[in-house]
């Protein structure tokens, strides 16, 4: 199930940041090191939890430390 | 009962500089201008503060007024995250200065960059009571900005200003949808003022939760009021302008939600219009909402009854959905206060007038018994200013009594 979630991760960010080449997205890296500003970090959030069919309020997404935290907490959610 | 604003007006500086300019002198990525959509920011002078804000955004509605109409304003209500004192509010010396009957309910209101929106709903509430038949309400927003280069990408779209509405039963700019709200709120750190020289903010939290309640305020808008339709119900939309962006991603989201066919399209008809003087002035915290509403009916020009949706956020937080009705007689109260020409007579900055006068304004909010402040120091930006206009500008504090002064600013 992880390794869904991350691919539908990597897909949502390199749609949102097209100059990031794919394979230097890292799980240790948060949105902000790849070059993602606040909008583009909005964009993505949204993309995943849309395309994961997802309803979590964004607000739950506040305290990400990284990629790797992102995707287990999407994990968790469509385990619910 | 028909209540609402009767007359609007913005007070946006006197002074501006270009975002691009601010982002070379700064060493900003411009590659993120795109997602900012913002073009300049208003910047205050050192004898300016939120008193001089909401005065200097007041002062042209209440000199529009007869003595006998200005004297049946019984209720002055500022709303600021800029307060002056822990006690004495900033609408008891904007009271003074506008010289208002003293026969009136004088206070403040705080709540980050939603406050004025409930100064306006519970103003409202007690016209439509008609307790005091024939009664005005005047709601000042108004704010400083404390951002440095320390903020990085905000720095560039905290604007400083004020937003003055006056509410009565004559709303010839927006006439309220009375009871037609809806609200969203929680307890939330996701910006704040902790002290009066500096401001802590968490990017991700605060547009968040800005997204979260635009989405969960509308819903509880839908529940109360009977066949809304998100794509035909509003003419137009004026939301919070943290920055223009995230109004633009903010629009996006609902639209999605709502399966609005061309989204582009509907954001450039619907909600550009409410950006434009927000993305040249910056964030004016509780006004913004209604600078952009200022700038929704001076660009839409409404011709007939058409009805728009504001979203107000602030911080905290607390929000709001509502509605109101504009037509005609908007177009041309909005247009008589000719906001889009006082801020193209803003002077424009260079980088280090702008870092000189940011340095300057850092103190603008710490409390001092004593101190003098002379605006003839600022001649060389106030003879560039290219409207002539009188202002009330703070001359000084005496035994921790602010004083002030009008003077006089822009080519002769």
């Amino acid at each position: 199930m992880s390794e869904a979630v991350r691919d539908v991760v990597h897909e949502v960010i390199t749609e949102i940041l097209p100059t990031v080449p794919a394979d230097r997205i890292s799980g240790r890296q948060h949105l902000r090191d790849l070059g993602a500003d606040s909008v583009d970090r909005v964009e993505i959030i949204l993309g995943v939890r849309e395309r994961l069919g997802l309803a979590e309020p964004l607000a739950s997404f506040s305290d990400l430390r990284d990629i790797d935290h992102l995707v287990a907490f999407l994990t968790e959610l469509g385990a619910r | 009962m028909n209540v609402g604003i009767e007359a609007l007006n913005t007070y946006c500086g006197v002074a501006r500089i270009a975002v691009p300019a601010l982002f070379a002198g700064r060493g900003l990525d411009p590659a993120r201008l795109d997602n900012l959509m913002m073009s300049e920011k208003s910047v205050a002078l050192p004898f300016e503060d939120p008193v001089t804000h909401a005065v200097n955004a007041a002062k042209p509605i209440v000199d529009a007024l007869d003595p006998a109409e200005r004297d049946r304003i019984e209720l002055v209500v500022t709303s600021s995250e800029s307060g002056v004192d822990y006690s004495k509010s900033i609408a008891s010396y904007v009271h003074e200065h506008l010289g208002l009957s003293r026969r009136c309910r004088v206070f403040e209101v705080k709540q980050a960059c939603y406050a004025a929106t409930g100064a306006l709903q519970l103003a409202c509430g007690y016209l439509a009571a008609g307790v005091s038949p024939g009664a005005k309400a005047l709601v000042i927003a108004t704010d400083v900005s404390l951002v440095d280069e320390g903020a990085a990408y905000t720095e560039p779209a905290m604007g400083t200003g004020s937003a003055a509405l006056l509410l009565s039963d004559r709303p010839h700019v927006l006439a309220l949808d009375l009871g037609a709200s809806g609200s969203h709120s929680y307890e939330t750190l996701d910006s704040a003022r902790p002290t009066p020289t500096f401001d802590i903010a968490d990017a991700d939290r605060s547009l968040f939760a800005y997204l979260d309640c635009l989405t969960n305020s509308f819903r509880d808008y839908s529940d109360k009021v009977s066949g809304v339709d998100f794509a035909t119900t509003f003419a137009g939309l004026a939301m919070h302008t943290p920055f223009a962006g995230i109004v633009r991603a903010a629009h996006r989201k609902l639209a999605r939600e709502h399966r609005i066919p061309d989204i582009a399209e509907d954001f450039a008809r619907r909600v550009a219009p409410a950006l434009e003087y927000p993305s040249r002035v910056g964030n004016l915290c509780s006004g913004s909402v209604y600078l952009a509403l200022a700038s929704l009916i001076d660009h839409l020009r409404p011709t007939a009854p058409v009805r728009v949706g504001l979203y107000s956020y602030g911080s905290g937080c607390a929000s709001e959905f509502y509605s109101g009705v504009v037509d005609a007689g908007s177009t041309a109260a909005v247009g008589r206060m000719r906001i889009g020409e006082q801020l193209a007579a803003r002077c424009e900055l260079t980088f280090d007038e702008y870092k000189n006068l940011v340095a300057e304004n850092a103190t603008c909010l710490v409390p001092v018994a004593d101190k003098s402040i002379d605006p003839d120091r600022h001649a060389g930006v106030l003879d560039r200013v290219g409207a002539r206009r009188t202002l009330l500008a703070c001359t000084g504090v005496t035994g921790y009594h602010r004083k002030y002064d009008w003077i006089t600013v822009g080519a002769a």
